[in-house]
């Protein structure tokens, strides 16, 4: 069985199931409630002026932020920058946050967004080095975690060749596990267009990883 | 045959561990860094207060003391001048009055 057959045709089958998905998600963030009794006393506690309260929110939100950051910028020092940055700018901005509400997608949001404002000043000053025919080159090696597989390492790969935003939003949901509304929001595209963007790389990576994943289910 | 979810479910299972894991020296200078500049723009939050609610009472009092000055000036000197205008019409004016044919002045 060659990669094409094993991969092709199935679009109409997983519309459904996209679909059911999508309610899900639709459900899950309706009824989103802050369920972590501390981080609930901690924001009013923060909102109340008391700055000591936000250590709790930091300590726990920290390595998902940077992670979140890093997989943006692909660099270790900038993604530190901005996951101080993402807090600092949620510590001003705390009056706003709603209370009763997790605090997670809110962090979450910022610091994609001041990755991706990273991303939009370095394509401006650097542009001869962000381009879609080797956007891995410029990337920061050193600071790639420890791969244990080689099936990781050739996924990280392939992610990493794919167009930016593609690039983002396939990370944000393979790596970071966000469904499709989070990554929305997080980026501020829209549904549909996230959705576009995942399916256009789900074909990159499916032709790129046709040998590692096309013959497993036979 | 695989389908388009499945194949992004398994590599979902496999790209997890590509999340990049912060060190603890890493957390740890976040962690500070954050604490030292919120603490900065707490104090620089509370100067920002003060300013902005007495810079404009200030000014009002200011205002209000300058106009009340003026007044108290404008009214002073409307005072003095119609004093010294009756001391100059009762010094300098004679009042001439004749009587039987004879005249008189009074000064």
């Amino acid at each position: 069985m060659d990669a094409t057959s094993m991969f092709g045709g199935a679009a109409s089958g997983s519309l459904a199931l996209d679909r059911l998905v999508f309610a899900a998600e639709r459900a899950q963030t309706r009824s989103a409630a802050n369920e972590d009794p501390i981080e609930v006393r901690a924001i009013a506690a923060v909102k109340a002026g008391d700055a000591g309260s936000y250590d709790y929110l930091v300590s726990k939100y920290m390595k998902r932020v940077v992670s979140i950051a890093w997989g943006i910028v692909r660099n270790a020092a900038d993604a530190e920058d901005l996951a101080q940055e993402a807090f600092v700018k949620a510590f001003e901005n705390v009056g706003r946050f709603k209370t009763g509400e997790p605090f997670g997608p809110w962090i979450y949001r910022i610091v994609t967004n001041v990755a991706l404002d990273v991303m939009k000043h370095r394509k401006r000053f650097r542009h001869e080095e962000i381009t879609d025919a080797a956007p891995a080159a410029r990337r920061d090696r050193a600071d790639l975690p420890a791969i244990a597989n080689e099936l990781a390492r050739r996924i990280d790969h392939g992610i990493e060749s794919l167009p930016e935003m593609q690039r983002i939003v396939a990370r944000l949901y393979l790596v970071e596990e966000f469904g499709h509304s989070e990554i929305a929001k997080m980026t501020g595209l829209s549904e549909g267009t996230v959705r576009s963007h995942l399916s256009l790389a789900r074909g990159k990576l499916k032709e790129r990883l046709a040998d590692l994943h096309g013959g497993s289910n036979d | 045959m695989i389908d388009d979810d499945d194949f992004l479910e398994r590599l979902r299972d496999e790209a997890r561990q590509l999340r990049f894991e912060p060190d603890d020296m890493m957390t740890t200078r976040i962690a500070a860094r954050v604490r030292e500049r919120i603490a900065v723009d707490s104090q620089t939050g509370i100067a920002l207060v003060l300013a902005r609610w007495f810079r404009p009472v200030v000014a009002s009092l200011a205002t209000l003391a300058l106009v009340a000055a003026l007044g108290v000036q404008w009214l002073e000197q409307s005072r003095e001048v119609s004093a010294t205008t009756l001391d100059a019409l009762t010094s300098t004016q004679s009042v001439d009055i004749s009587v039987g044919g004879d005249t008189f002045s009074v000064e």
